[in-house]
């Protein structure tokens, strides 16, 4: 039993693994993100009740529209105060009745934040609409940049850990050659010489997976308690959920024992052939 | 038993070629090849158990072609083929009974049949007081013997020897030549490769000579040197 390949498959594997779990966490807390945004239709202050009505009504007859409400100039004015606290000058020169009421939408796909907003731009009644747009779009391009780029570090690392633990695997066999010699010299099949070399490539790998999986299970409860604990706001939508666990965790015991067996095959197939 | 047909063989890296090789030889026979180190011997051993194809000419070994012969069918043609040579190939972390029986593992012999036949061959070379030992513990003409207790524990009906004798002082390479004797007197034919000119010569069997890869010499009675 090589303890250098179990090692090389645990860490490899870890890796890979905390990537995964990584990309994982980022896809979430942008779907949480974009779910976040919304629409915000500012209302004239002189708005009729019919104008304010057919508003309502459009809101509620759009597909797209997920679900909407009405602030009304109160709310709006404390809202105001509370989120400008630390610019008393300002917020002492705006009386509360130069504060705009306003409707707040959610949308189905924030994707179509664009198309909604147009809509409602220039109907009797709406002042401007807030659309946010060029910030869904940000955060849709940096996401999907950010998940392109682990994917790519853990195909990397995978396919360095196989490299790595083929070469491992070589080198053990190697140290063996002298049997295997013998064994093809009397007569052994090839399957008879490979068949324990697969099998202990396979422990190897299965094991060097489950030391992995311990980690991985580590590194998320540690981004867990790292996001709880330090409140991190921003990155409250960073949920790892167990599912994403399981999900990684076949990833790693399926990589382990599919590198393993076949890097053992790979390896003794060598000193078979001629 | 074994046929060369116009065997020819080059490598690109220069070890010796063999060239336009033919000769037969029959089953029980006992056969020296000899030639100059580089002329060729090794190579026909290696032709004789398929580790080398021919690039020309045909080959047939134990009824079998080993031309044709395609190479998942080669471990079981080679359990017919016992080999045995110079550096004793042993495995130096197995007693001499583990070593022998080691052989018989790895063909799918039932242990029954191990434990019964692994005591007998070593009567057979004279190392059943030396079982236990480890290839280290051993002289050089004890391991060989164990080499030939491994070779020829299947009952093969070739024996092929690469310059078994090669790391043996002269006394040594007696009692092995006794044991190869012997082993031929069963029936098993025996292909020695050597250039021990000594034994060669008081042996007085049949010689094959290869010089620089060609057949230059196949006498019935022979000695090393050209005279009779």
């Amino acid at each position: 039993m090589s303890l250098a390949a179990i090692f090389t498959v645990a860490i490899s594997l870890s890796l890979v693994g905390s990537a995964l779990l990584i990309k994982q966490g980022v896809s979430t807390a942008t779907a949480e993100w974009k779910g976040n945004v919304q629409l915000l239709v500012f209302l004239q202050p002189k708005i009729s009740p019919t104008e304010f009505t057919a508003v309502k009504d459009q809101l509620r007859q759009l597909p797209a529209v997920k679900s909407f409400s009405y602030v009304p100039r109160a709310q709006a004015y404390a809202d105001f105060r509370r989120l400008l606290a630390n610019q008393p000058d300002l917020v002492n020169a705006v009386p509360e009745s130069a504060v705009p009421t306003f409707l707040r939408v959610s949308l189905v796909n924030p994707a179509e934040t664009r198309a909604v907003a147009a809509i409602f731009q220039g109907q009797p009644g709406v002042d401007t609409v807030n659309d946010n747009f060029s910030a869904i779009n940000t955060i849709t391009t940096v996401s999907n940049v950010a998940q392109t780029v682990i994917l790519a570090i853990a195909v990397i690392l995978l396919v360095s850990a196989a490299v790595l633990i083929l070469n491992v695997i070589r080198v053990a066999i190697f140290s063996r050659r002298r049997e295997v010699a013998v064994m093809r010299l009397v007569g052994a099949t090839n399957s008879f010489i490979q068949i324990p070399f697969m099998l202990e490539g396979l422990v190897q790998g299965l094991i060097g997976a489950l030391v992995a999986t311990g980690v991985v299970i580590l590194v998320k409860s540690f981004i867990g308690y790292a996001i709880s604990h330090f409140k991190m706001h921003l990155l409250q939508g960073f949920v790892l959920t167990s599912h994403n666990l399981i999900d990684t965790i076949a990833v790693i015991v399926v990589a382990g024992v599919v590198v393993g067996t076949l890097g053992s095959t790979i390896a003794v197939r060598r000193f078979l052939s001629a | 038993m074994i046929k060369f047909e116009n065997v020819s063989k080059s490598y690109s890296k220069g070890s010796p070629a063999v060239k336009d090789v033919s000769f037969e030889i029959d089953r029980g026979e006992f056969v020296f090849l000899i030639g100059a180190s580089g002329s060729g011997k090794t190579t026909l051993i290696r032709l004789m158990v398929r580790e080398e194809k021919p690039d020309e000419g045909t080959i047939w070994v134990a009824g079998k072609n080993l031309v044709t012969m395609p190479s998942w069918k080669v471990p079981h043609f080679r359990r017919n083929v016992g080999v045995i040579f110079q550096d004793f190939r042993l495995l130096p972390n197995k007693t001499v009974a583990q070593n022998v029986a080691f052989a018989l593992q790895v063909i799918g012999k039932p242990n029954r049949f191990i434990a019964t036949q692994v005591p007998q061959i070593l009567r057979l070379v004279g190392l059943e007081d030396k079982m236990d030992r480890f290839p280290h513990q051993l002289s050089g003409g004890e391991q060989q013997r164990v080499a030939i207790a491994r070779a020829f524990v299947n009952r093969p009906l070739i024996l092929l020897a690469d310059e078994p004798t090669g790391n043996l002082d002269p006394e040594t390479s007696w009692g092995v030549m006794n044991l190869l004797e012997r082993i031929n007197r069963t029936g098993t034919a025996v292909v020695m490769a050597t250039h021990d000119v000594g034994i060669v010569d008081s042996m007085r069997r049949r010689v094959i000579e290869i010089d620089d890869g060609r057949l230059s010499r196949d006498q019935v009675r022979g000695v090393y040197g050209l005279g009779v």
